[in-house]
C-alpha cells in the first residue's frame, strides 16, 4: 500500500542528507552554519512536540519546559557531578519523560483548550520553581564550565561539531517519528486523537496512549534541551516560557500538523525567516517578529489548517514528484509491484 | 442456545431525566436480535450501557455470564463486544484502510503487526464492499458508506456481540437491501448482532426477536409478528407512523 521498497526516493532523501552533511566543508561561514543548527535544533523539538501535539492531538505549550528540564537535568549533572553530556541524554529522556507523564497524567481528561491551558500552567510552574531554586542557579541561570574542547564533555570550539551532532539528532528523531508512524503505537494514538469514543469502542485506552505519547514527546525534547544548554552554554529559567514553546509549535503547525515530515519543512522555513526579521526589524520595533509569527499563524490556521503537506498531499506537485520517482524506480530496477 | 447478553433491570437517568427505566430482556447467542422504538425512546443510551460507555445507574448488564460492572470502556472490544455509532464516528484525518486496520490491531484480535492487521484489514474490506474506496478519507463518502465504515471497522475488532445503532437509517431501498444482506452474512460468521433500527422492513426481514422501547422502558418483546400486531405497539409506535405516511 503506502510502503515503499527501497527505491529512488531513499536514494533522493539520501542525497538530501549528504549535502546537508556537506554544507560545513562548502560554507565555511559560520553564521550560516548557526543558522542551520538552529534550525535542526528547532526541527528536533518540533518533531518531539509532534508525539503528542501531531499525533496524539494533545495540542500542547508545556513543551519548552519539558525541554528546560532536560537542559538542567543535563547541566546539574555536569555541574556537581562532572558527567558527560552523553550520559545525560539518556538519563534526561527517561527522567523527564516520566515526571511529565506522571504530573502530567490527571490532566489527560480534559480536552482540547482545557488541556493547553493546564499544559502553560505548567511551564509557568517549573519557570517560578527554577527562578527560586537556589541549587539551580535561580533566576540567573547556571554557566557551563568553559575549557578546553572535550569530546567527552561535549565540548567543542567550533560550530562543526555542534552542527553534526544536531543534524544526527534531526536524522534520528524523523526516523523515530516515521516508524512510530506506521506502528501499531501510531495507530493508537492516531485514534485517540480523531475520536476518543471510537478509540474505547475498538479497545484502545486513550489515557494509556496519551501517557506513552507524552513520555516519548517529553523525552525527546529534553534530548534537545540536553543540547541546548551544552551548546549555548548558558540556561535559566526562561528558556522554559510557553513563549519558547511557540517556537517549536510554530514549524508543526506551518509544516502540516499531523505529518511526520511537516516540522522538518516548518523549520527550514521558520528558523531562517524568523532570523532575517530578527535582525531586519529589531532596530525597528523590538518583538515585531513576535507579530509576524502570529500574522503567519493566523493566516495558515484560516486559510491552510493542514499547512504545507496538507496542500502536498492534493498537489500536482505531489503528483509530478511520485510519477519522477516511478519512474526512475523503473528505470533503475527497483521492484515495487511486490506490495498488494 | 445460550444466552450471551443479559440485561437485568437497568436503568439510567442524566440528570433526574430517566432515560431507560427499568429493562430487562436477554440476547440469545447468534441471534439477531432488533430494538425499535420512537426518537427518544431510550435505545442509544442502551446501547450505550451495553458497551461500556458509560454504567447503569441501577441494574446490571451480564455478558457470558459475566457482570461487566468492572470492566473498563476500552476493554469492551476485548471481550468481544464491538459497536457503531449512530453520530458516526469516522477517523476523519485516516483513510477507510486506516479506519478498518485500527480496529484489526486492538480489538480482540489485538494483531501487534501493522502489516499483518493491515492484510486482515483488507479482507473486512472486500467483506463489506469497501474495498474501492480503502484509499479515500471517510468525510469525501456518502452516508451510505461512511456506515458500512462503522461496521467494517467494529467487524475488525473480531466481535462475539455486534451492536448496530440505526445503520440503515437515511438508506434507499437497494442500499437496505444490500445491508440487510451483509448482516445476513455477518451472522452467518457466528456472530450475535444487536440492532436498533427504525425501518421496520429490516427489522422484519432480520430479526427473531423484536425488543419495543416507549420513554425508557421496554413496552413488549417478541418476534416481530407479536410485536408488530400489538395493539399497545400498533397505538404509541406504528399508530403514529400512520399519522405521519397520512
Ligand atoms: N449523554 C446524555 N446526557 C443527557 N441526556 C441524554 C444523554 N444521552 C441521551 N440523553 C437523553 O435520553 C433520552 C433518550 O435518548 P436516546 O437513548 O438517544 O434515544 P434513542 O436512541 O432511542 O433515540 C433523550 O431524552 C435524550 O435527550
Ligand atoms: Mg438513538
Amino acid at each position: 500500500m503506502m510502503k515503499k521498497r527501497f527505491g529512488s526516493r531513499h536514494i533522493g532523501a539520501l542525497l538530501l542528507l549528504l549535502i546537508l552533511a556537506l554544507i560545513p566543508v562548502i560554507i565555511r561561514n559560520t553564521y550560516i552554519q548557526t543558522i542551520f543548527i538552529l534550525i535542526f535544533y528547532t526541527a528536533s523539538a518540533s518533531l518531539a512536540w509532534s508525539v503528542l501535539g501531531g499525533l496524539t492531538g494533545q495540542l500542547s505549550l508545556g513543551h519548552a519546559a519539558f525541554m528546560g528540564l532536560g537542559a538542567y537535568t543535563s547541566t546539574l549533572l555536569l555541574v556537581n557531578a562532572n558527567l558527560s553530556p552523553w550520559l545525560s541524554i539518556p538519563i534526561a529522556f527517561v527522567f523527564v519523560g516520566l515526571i511529565c507523564m506522571l504530573l502530567l497524567s490527571p490532566c489527560f481528561v480534559l480536552h482540547g483548550p482545557y488541556f493547553t491551558l493546564v499544559t502553560i500552567a505548567f511551564s509557568y510552574a517549573f519557570l517560578n520553581l527554577f527562578t527560586n531554586w537556589d541549587y539551580a542557579g535561580k533566576g540567573q541561570g547556571i554557566v557551563l564550565p568553559f575549557g578546553a574542547e572535550d569530546f567527552a564533555l561535549m565540548r567543542f570550539k567550533s560550530k562543526t561539531s555542534y552542527f553534526y551532532i544536531a543534524l544526527c539528532m534531526m536524522v534520528l528523531f524523523y526516523i523515530v517519528l516515521r516508524l512510530i508512524d506506521r506502528s501499531k503505537l501510531g495507530y493508537g494514538l492516531k485514534t485517540v486523537r480523531e475520536d476518543e469514543g471510537t478509540a474505547n469502542a475498538i479497545g484502545i485506552s486513550p489515557l494509556k496512549y496519551k501517557m506513552i505519547a507524552t513520555f516519548i514527546s517529553a523525552g525527546m525534547i529534553a534530548v534537545c534541551g540536553v543540547f541546548y544548554a551544552n551548546y549555548f552554554r548558558f540556561i535559566d529559567p526562561e528558556i522554559m516560557a510557553e513563549s519558547q514553546a511557540i517556537e517549536y509549535v510554530l514549524p508543526a503547525i506551518i509544516g502540516g500538523i499531523g505529518s511526520v515530515t511537516g516540522p522538518l519543512i516548518g523549520a527550514f522555513i521558520i528558523v531562517p525567516l524568523s532570523q532575517y526579521l530578527n535582525a531586519a526589524l529589531s532596530s525597528v520595533v523590538s518583538g515585531a517578529n513576535l507579530v509576524v509569527y502570529a500574522v503567519i499563524l493566523i493566516a495558515v490556521v484560516m486559510f491552510q489548517p493542514t499547512g504545507i503537506m496538507g496542500w502536498y498531499q492534493n498537489s500536482k506537485l505531489k503528483k509530478k514528484l511520485s510519477g519522477f520517482f516511478d519512474n526512475l524506480d523503473r528505470k533503475l530496477g527497483f521492484d515495487k509491484s511486490q506490495n498488494a | 442456545m445460550a444466552t450471551l447478553l443479559e440485561l437485568n433491570n437497568i436503568s439510567k437517568s442524566f440528570k433526574g431525566l430517566k432515560a431507560v427505566n427499568d429493562v430487562s430482556f436477554s440476547v440469545e447467542e447468534k441471534s439477531i436480535t432488533g430494538i425499535i422504538g420512537s426518537n427518544g425512546a431510550g435505545k442509544t443510551t442502551l446501547f450505550n450501557m451495553i458497551s461500556g460507555v458509560f454504567p447503569p445507574t441501577e441494574g446490571t448488564v451480564i455478558y457470558k455470564g459475566k457482570d461487566l460492572a468492572s470492566v473498563k470502556p476500552y476493554q469492551y472490544s476485548s471481550i468481544g463486544i464491538a459497536r457503531t455509532f449512530q453520530i458516526m464516528k469516522p477517523l476523519k484525518h485516516m483513510t477507510v484502510m486506516e479506519n478498518v486496520t485500527s480496529g484489526a490491531l486492538f480489538g480482540r484480535r489485538n494483531i501487534k503487526s501493522a502489516k499483518e492487521a493491515e492484510e486482515y484489514a483488507l479482507e473486512i474490506l472486500n467483506f463489506t464492499g469497501l474495498y474501492e474506496r480503502r484509499d479515500v478519507l471517510p468525510g469525501s463518502m456518502g452516508t451510505p458508506f461512511k456506515k458500512r465504515l462503522e461496521v467494517a471497522r467494529a467487524l475488525a475488532t473480531d466481535p462475539e456481540l455486534l451492536l448496530l445503532d440505526e445503520v440503515m437509517a437515511g438508506l434507499n431501498p437497494t442500499e437496505t437491501d444490500d445491508a440487510i444482506e451483509l448482516f445476513r452474512k455477518i451472522n452467518e460468521r457466528g456472530i450475535t448482532i444487536l440492532l436498533i433500527e427504525h425501518v421496520m422492513r429490516a427489522v422484519a426481514n432480520l430479526c427473531e426477536t423484536v425488543v419495543v422501547m416507549h420513554h425508557g422502558e421496554k413496552i413488549t418483546e417478541g418476534t416481530p409478528e407479536q410485536v408488530m400486531n400489538d395493539p399497545y405497539v400498533i397505538e404509541i409506535y406504528l399508530g403514529k407512523e400512520d399519522e405521519t405516511d397520512g
